[in-house]
């Protein structure tokens, strides 16, 4: 079971661990900063931090040895000449690394390969460690990325990247907005996979196309690769099928929100933070709730002991919430600061003791 | 030779060199050349890190980095081949635009 729990915040990576007394605040680095994107590498404990720093770019931090320090790697970068289409009308600029919105480490018999998804829309690998990046042209130069669009963001960016844990020749690939790509050849190739859900900001013969579709978070089982699940600006949705099909789940109390977590080991198995839809984007009724499924999205609970009692409203960024090895325990961080953390699979919260700056991302170590 | 004014903004990202000063400090140096390009190619140069805060992949000065020489904003973030006089101070800092 994980010890660490890692939190990324507009100001600074916070370190909880394990103790005899409790969860504990126990490290705190680049304080001040804003740290958007975390990974913890399960195949050799290296902590990866990624930071947006406003005024002088995108950067990435590196720790080997559990936090005590950190040095510079590597940003990836895009081309002379390259540029990003908006997909809204909005002429094209010019592609320039905004920030690091994904890492993810390669299989286990790459121990060097790290992905990395970008804003604007890129997908790039490293085999060193991060001491160097390729951007993966196949899915750059697929004609349908003149489409993908601004999700929050003004240029459309890669927030979630799966390898298939069973096979690291698989992948898949969400984009706010831009549908979800498969590679099945480790990225030599790619195809639309979010055929089938529904993008209600679109007009309505462009609804059911997968290259529009705005997945805010993509997950896939570990034991079960052929099931994701995903949360949508417009609904949330699991695939049984591998990406192919893609049935949509009545999430309680709301259908929107950005984060989703699945089970290690139990594919039908699920969490969801709903939030009201679209322009409110705060708990329903003020009401901070985790909804969880345990048979592939035919029922829910809802799931708030430990929670506030009193309003709060809390959102859950996408990479907000994260859940161990184990499956049993989660955490997440919200906008206001909030931090909780489950040792039950969501049966019950503890309020982590911190007043913490925004959180964007959770990891555990 | 320019001098060059780097602000401890900057600065502290560079801990791992030997500056002038401590880093989170404003730093003073001096680098010659005849153009801007010149003296900041001669200053990442000393600093490769620091290519990345000043300038994006491009190599264009970042949206939110400011660039002064004698006291003048850099009017266009681009033109690199403005000459400089052996008197020229060149001041480098975050804008206030960018939060």
């Amino acid at each position: 079971m994980s010890q660490r729990l890692l939190v990324a915040t507009r100001k600074g990576l916070f370190v909880f661990g394990s103790t005899a007394q409790g969860w504990q605040l126990q490290q705190r680095h680049f304080l001040g900063d804003h740290v958007c994107q975390l990974l913890a590498d399960p195949r050799d404990g290296r902590w990866y931090a990624a930071l947006d720093l406003g005024h002088f770019g995108a950067k990435l931090q590196l720790s080997e040895d559990g936090g005590s320090r950190w040095r510079e790697l590597p940003v990836p970068a895009f081309g002379e000449g390259e540029v990003v289409h908006l997909g809204d009308g909005k002429a094209p600029r010019p592609a320039t690394l905004s920030k690091l919105w994904a890492l993810a480490a390669g299989g286990p018999e790459q121990p060097e390969r790290l992905w990395a998804g970008t804003i604007p829309g890129g997908l790039f690998r490293s085999d060193d460690g991060g001491a160097s990046w390729q951007l993966n042209r196949p899915l750059w130069d697929q004609p349908e990325r003149q489409d993908w669009g601004g999700g929050g963001y003004d240029e459309p960016g890669i927030h979630s990247i799966c390898v298939n844990p069973r096979d690291s020749q698989r992948l898949a690939v969400a984009i706010s907005t831009g549908g979800i790509w498969r590679s099945a050849d480790g990225g030599d190739s790619w195809v639309q996979s979010a055929q089938g859900m529904i993008a209600e900001y679109m007009p309505p013969d462009r609804r059911e196309e997968g290259n529009v579709q705005d997945v805010h978070c993509l997950v896939q089982c570990r034991a079960d690769p052929s099931v994701f699940w995903v949360q949508h600006h417009c609904g949330a949705y699991l695939s049984r099928h591998g990406g192919e099909q893609w049935q949509s789940l009545a999430v309680p109390p709301s259908v929107f929100g950005f984060a989703v977590a699945c089970h290690p080991s139990q594919p039908g198995t699920a969490w969801f933070v709903p939030a009201i839809k679209d322009e409110k984007r705060y708990p329903v009724d003020g009401r901070l709730v985790v909804a969880r499924t345990r048979d592939f999205g035919a029922s829910f609970e809802l799931l708030s002991a430990g929670l506030p009692d009193d309003e709060s409203y809390d959102l859950v960024y996408r990479h907000g919430l994260a859940i161990d090895q184990t499956g049993e325990r989660l955490a997440f961080g919200s906008t206001t600061g909030g931090l909780w953390l489950s040792e039950d699979g969501g049966d019950h919260w503890q309020a982590l003791t911190a007043r913490l700056p925004p959180v964007y991302a959770v990891a555990f170590a | 030779m320019a001098q060059i004014i780097l602000a401890p903004a900057i600065t502290r990202w560079l801990a791992e060199h030997s500056g002038p000063a401590p880093a989170g400090s404003e730093w003073r140096l001096a680098r010659s050349g005849a153009t801007l390009a010149d003296v900041l190619a001669a200053l990442f140069e000393c600093y490769p890190g620091l290519r990345g805060y000043v300038l994006d992949e491009r190599g264009v000065l970042r949206h939110h980095v400011v660039l002064f020489i004698d006291g003048r904003a850099l009017p266009h973030s681009h033109d690199f081949g403005l000459a400089l006089s052996e008197a020229s101070e060149i001041y480098l800092a975050q804008a206030l635009s960018g939060g």
